[in-house]
């Protein structure tokens, strides 16, 4: 019996089966503003405010306090409160940065891993961690080890990565291969906004629907529509196809 | 001078292949048999390096026959030899970031 882990986003855990598979590492790509750090926040969050599972949100990207501000944006009134209770532990680009010094916060957080108090992990993002590698290689030998690591230390896993899906030729990095589920954020400009859409093209050991979904980003963070065709929902020419 | 003399270590015959050859950790027995080096000629080329800082010891495990082997990892990724003024060696050392992920993930694999 696979053991999974429930994101707690309306939608998508009914299209992932019931959930993203225990102590894996899922890739979330898309194109800058698709949502992969809220769908990350949100996995983050709900972890703790619905199962009762501790979580460690790394950013490089932002500091703690835009963290915050983009949590309570979407309704995660409690955000600071778990971080100020340790349910939720932030290393922020200030911290992962320090004094360009990666490793004494690697160290730190291999400390954490290692203590078994944590179930979910987010790292924002998977480009940044990779610029402390020197080649392609070494870069792929990390990403490995890392995961193994946290599969061993049982956290499950969001990655976010800069890379947007064209179709039907969408590029796959050898980091899609690497890792055990991939989730692609889609968004394509309307006359009106953006429409936003959600493909889980891959989850290793679980049967998942792999159409894809629409969804939105709004109070209370991402919500997919797992019930409607996607392309119902979408105008003439708004396909992303 | 130091860097005539770690241009001298790298310079003796093997050491160049040991550094190559020590990206994962290797006793001497294993670089010796390997790289097709005599063993006494490849201790003396594990201390030289070692004392240079260009290879470092990076553990000592235990064989199948419960002995303990010391195993080598090479501490360097680039040398740069630089001619201009002076002659100066400048060494790049492997990031401490690969080294602490090399030994958390050492670590899983043997629980």
């Amino acid at each position: 019996m696979i053991e999974l882990t429930k994101t707690g986003i309306d939608g998508l855990d009914e299209i992932l089966n019931g959930g993203i598979v225990k102590n894996s590492t899922t890739l979330v790509s898309g194109n800058p503003g698709a949502g992969k750090s809220i769908l990350g926040l949100q996995f983050i969050y709900n972890g703790v405010d619905q199962f009762d599972e501790k979580g460690i949100y790394l950013s490089f990207e932002e500091n703690e306090k835009d963290l915050r501000e983009a949590a309570e944006s979407i309704g995660f009134d409690k955000w600071p409160d778990y971080v100020e209770s340790g349910d939720i532990k932030v290393y922020d680009k200030q911290v992962l940065l320090r004094e360009n010094d990666f490793s004494s916060s690697l160290e730190l957080l291999l400390d954490d891993l290692e203590d078994d108090e944590y179930d979910r992990l987010v790292l924002d993002s998977l480009a940044m961690f990779e610029l402390f590698f020197e080649s392609e290689r070494e870069k792929r030998t990390y990403l490995l080890k890392f995961t193994d690591i946290l599969r061993e230390n049982e956290l499950t896993t969001l990655m976010t990565n800069e890379q947007g899906a064209v179709f039907p030729d969408t590029e796959i990095g050898l980091e899609n291969y690497l890792t055990d589920g991939n989730i692609y954020l889609i968004q394509t400009p309307t006359d009106s906004g953006v429409n936003r859409y959600l493909w889980v093209a891959k989850m290793r050991k679980q049967n998942i629907e792999t159409d894809i979904y629409p969804m939105e980003i709004d109070w209370g963070g991402i919500n997919v529509h797992e019930n409607a065709s996607a392309f119902s929902m979408m105008g003439e020419g708004d396909s992303p196809i | 001078m130091a860097s005539v003399d770690i241009l001298q270590t790298l310079g003796n015959k093997y050491s160049a292949e040991i550094l190559d050859a020590t990206d994962e950790p290797a006793s001497a027995q294993e670089l010796s048999d390997e790289l097709g080096i005599p063993i006494a000629t490849c201790y003396r080329r594990i201390d030289e390096l070692t004392e240079h800082d260009l290879l470092e010891l990076h553990d000592n495990i235990l064989s199948d026959d419960r002995r303990r082997i010391k195993v080598y990892r090479r501490n360097v990724e680039e040398v740069r030899v630089d001619f201009d003024e002076e002659l100066t060696v400048h060494i790049e050392e492997r990031t401490e970031v690969t080294n602490k992920l090399d030994e958390a993930w050492r670590t899983l694999s043997e629980s």
